[in-house]
């Protein structure tokens, strides 16, 4: 197969233009990070400024970083009714999934729409290799995993998506995503196409990704992680402060909101683990999530950048932030309090962006001092009052998958 | 015509090659003075970081892709094996 | 859940690969029970389509993913550069998940940076998008056994929804190490489709679906000549489906979930007049 064999005498799909689409209703809401568990713990920390990051105490092998750990999992097994899903994934999952009245806003949907109009889409990137990861630590003399951690289902992507299926009792339409550090915003644009064709009523979707050796030691071989807390947007920024996360969201048709106003996706096309030089499948994810959304740029009033601390990425889409959106919009990355919680940071900074506009802050950058030259006057360092309640959240993984998601307070007429 | 390689940087050679999979490369034919990167051999920033942690494997000589020397050090194959015979003395 | 047949959808390019069953011109006989598997297997796929340096790096993961849906768009003769994707991959690079984890007890900070990026999930969806220089979204996903149910689905969600063609890519490959007795898949097994909202000069299928509740008992079991050859692989569930194209129509019916199914309607049709 050759590139000129298989373009000759083709069609050329037209350039897709998504028109306005109709919101959905957050109906409730939650999140655990290194800030804590639930979204009040995230608000105080985020109100207060004070980072989750700590030096690194999870790997056995020793690595000089700053890492954004949930505390406790190691000591909270699931019930034993879900033994056969332990691993820390799913312990992070069912820590998530005891707050903010999550369960019993979920019982409810089910309720009304029934167990199998409720689709449940997650995100996760690595989601439970650590457990295999173990495994390989704690092989047997002849070579064979240890006999506890011979259970399938862990030691594979699906793993997060089954077993919270299994916990919430669900049997509608499930996925697990994966598209690294794009997984948990894809979610809601897969969740409001199901909405849309009318194949589910509510949709459960969210993003769970643990720390692991093959993240930390990873970036590390990329030379991504930095030695001290990361620093968005610093001039003098060393690299990314990897994180995890977990979090659950309920969109319905109705409901009093806060709304998915919109959603953006596109593909880079130009490298594996480095931004396109110009941002440009930033640009078209933006712009997708401004057209469905019927929003101009000078409405945003929050945005939420993928902002990693990484040289690259920062300085892309400080220009591109700089280029699209004007002075009035406040932007920054919220990775300086929890880390890059990786396949769940795009959920956790739309969580983050879904308070912003419920409590009518901005927050603005944490651990960074001086800004890099390439960052316009939207990007902040500190905490602001919020001007207008309409936030983007935007998230760029390797393999050049961009996904941008519009949240406001208000259902747009 | 490219200069012969020294036994040095014979030994580079195989190592460039093996680590970055040049599946239609000999060794051998690697013009020592030729760039390794751009137009060169076609390197780039992720085969510089996988270079980079092979040559420490072998040689115990530490190489970050955030070093300003790096230019230099990574220009040909020539340049490597020097910088690597010298830190291997160092 | 119970969802109105949704609105047609026509299959306008179909790929398949596997090392006995190295492309859809002989899938498709050897499928249908209409020829023999070739004796000797084929060789991996090299993914000319890449750029050098990407070429070099592909996993087998990649270079199959590659192949199939190229494959799957020059049997559609449509530019992939516009394409929207959904490729489904139960496990992803298998090889390079025991390399990791093998490397993080022996010696990790001598973990190899090319492989670590290529142990993303998405990582043949990025090295398409790379090669065919395409800016169109895509969706990666796994549901364990329902994979590829799943990733049909989601694509033809896709078309129905958005009104565009989706390429669709399936795929898994064997797995090494001390996972292979837990994380179970043999082979090499690629699978590819482009479905249209319209019927068009490729189309040769048109197809229905629908979902409804119930288990994995009732849904469309492969002919065992045919599991024989490649059901150890972790994407075999893909057989009843592309038996179906090769024996030029026919229901099936997909396990989606632990209780939900997906049922397909196939019927050939003449392409559109050009």
């Amino acid at each position: 197969m050759t590139a000129e064999r298989s373009v000759a005498g083709s069609r050329a799909p037209e350039h897709y233009s998504p028109g306005r689409m109709t919101p959905f209703s957050i109906n409730a809401f939650t999140v655990t990070s290194a800030l804590g568990c639930g979204l009040a713990a995230q608000l105080d920390m985020l109100v207060g400024r004070r980072s989750g990051l700590r030096a690194n105490d999870f790997t056995e092998h020793e690595l000089a970083t700053w890492i954004g750990r949930v505390g406790g999992l190691e000591t909270a097994p699931l019930p034993e009714r879900f033994s056969e899903w332990d691993c820390r994934n799913n312990r992070l999952a069912w820590l998530a999934l005891q707050q903010d009245g999550l369960l019993d806003a979920i019982a409810r949907a089910r309720a009304r729409h029934g167990a199998g109009r409720i689709a449940l889409l997650l995100g996760t990137s690595t989601s439970s290799i650590g457990a295999t990861e173990e495994a390989y630590r704690r092989l047997t003399p002849d070579g064979q995993f240890p006999a506890a951690l011979r259970r399938p289902i862990i030691h594979t992507a699906h793993s997060l998506g089954g077993f919270v299926q299994r916990a919430l009792g669900l049997d509608g339409i499930c996925a697990t995503i994966a598209t690294a550090c794009s997984s948990s915003v894809k979610v809601f644009a897969q969740a409001a196409r199901l909405m849309r064709c009318g194949l589910a009523d509510a949709a459960v979707v969210g993003g769970v990704d643990t720390l692991c050796g093959s993240v930390l030691f990873g970036f590390n071989s990329l030379e991504l992680v930095s030695t001290e807390p990361c620093r968005p947007f610093d001039v003098n920024r060393r690299g990314i402060s990897i994180g995890e996360a977990g979090g659950f969201a309920l969109l319905e048709r109705d409901g009093a909101g806060p709304w998915l106003l919109g959603y953006g996706e596109s593909s880079d096309a130009h490298h594996m683990s480095s931004p396109h030089p110009d941002g440009l499948g930033a640009r078209l994810a933006i712009g997708d999530a401004l057209a469905r959304s019927g929003l101009a740029a000078a409405d945003i009033g929050y945005i939420n950048l993928h902002g990693t601390a990484s040289a690259r990425n920062d300085e892309v889409e400080a220009r591109v932030i700089g280029d699209l959106f004007p002075a009035t919009t406040h932007a920054s990355s919220t990775k300086g309090w929890t880390g890059h919680a990786l396949g769940a940071a795009g959920y956790l900074e739309s969580a983050i962006s879904l308070l912003a506009i419920q409590h009518g802050i901005a927050p603005g950058n944490l651990n960074t001092t001086t800004l890099d030259p390439a960052c316009g006057p939207q990007i902040r360092l500190d905490n602001a009052p919020l001007a207008r309640p309409v936030a983007l959240s935007q998230s760029f993984g390797f393999g050049g998958s961009n996904c941008v998601l519009a949240f406001g307070t208000e259902r747009p007429h | 015509m490219p200069s012969p390689q020294t036994a040095a940087e014979q030994a580079l050679a195989q190592l460039i090659v093996s680590a970055v999979n040049l599946e239609d490369v000999r060794p051998a034919d690697i013009d020592p003075e030729a760039p390794l990167f751009g137009d060169g051999l076609g390197l780039d920033s992720i085969d510089a970081l996988e270079l980079a942690l092979e040559i420490s494997r072998r040689y115990g000589v530490q190489l970050r892709a955030d070093d300003e020397e790096n230019r230099r050090i990574f220009s040909s194959l020539r340049a490597l094996a020097a910088h690597v015979e010298s830190q291997r003395s160092a | 859940m119970n969802a109105a047949m949704q609105q047609e959808t026509f299959v306008d390019g179909i790929s398949f690969w596997a090392q006995r069953l190295p492309g859809w011109e002989i899938a498709g006989a050897v499928l249908a029970g209409r020829a023999d598997p070739p004796v000797v297997a084929g060789r991996r796929p090299s993914p000319e389509l890449l750029p050098p340096a990407e070429r070099r790096r592909a996993p087998d993961s990649v270079a199959l993913a590659m192949e199939v849906a190229a494959g799957a768009c020059a049997a559609a003769a449509v530019d992939p550069a516009g394409l929207a994707s959904v490729f489904a991959t139960t496990h992803a690079d298998l090889a390079i998940t025991d390399y990791l984890c093998e490397t993080l007890v022996r010696a990790p900070l001598h973990t190899s940076p090319t492989r670590f990026h290529n142990s993303v999930h998405n990582a043949a969806a990025g090295y398409w998008c790379i090669a065919t220089g395409c800016h169109a979204p895509y969706t990666t996903l796994s549901v364990h056994e329902y994979s590829f149910a799943a990733g049909l689905f989601e694509t033809l969600l896709q078309v129905a929804s958005d009104g565009r063609p989706v390429l669709y890519v399936a795929f898994d490959i064997e797995a090494c190490g001390p996972l292979a007795p837990i994380t179970v898949s043999h082979g090499l097994l690629g699978a590819g489709l482009v479905l249209s909202p319209v019927r068009t000069a490729t189309s040769r299928a048109r197809l229905s679906w629908s979902t409804r509740p119930g288990g994995g008992a009732q849904s469309t079991a492969a002919r065992s000549a045919n599991t024989e050859l490649i059901g150890g692989n972790a994407m075999a569930a893909c057989l009843p489906f592309y038996e179906a194209l090769a024996a030029g129509g026919g229901p099936v019916t997909l396990a989606l979930g632990p209780d939900l199914l997906l049922d397909v309607v196939l019927d050939s049709c003449a392409p559109a007049p050009p």
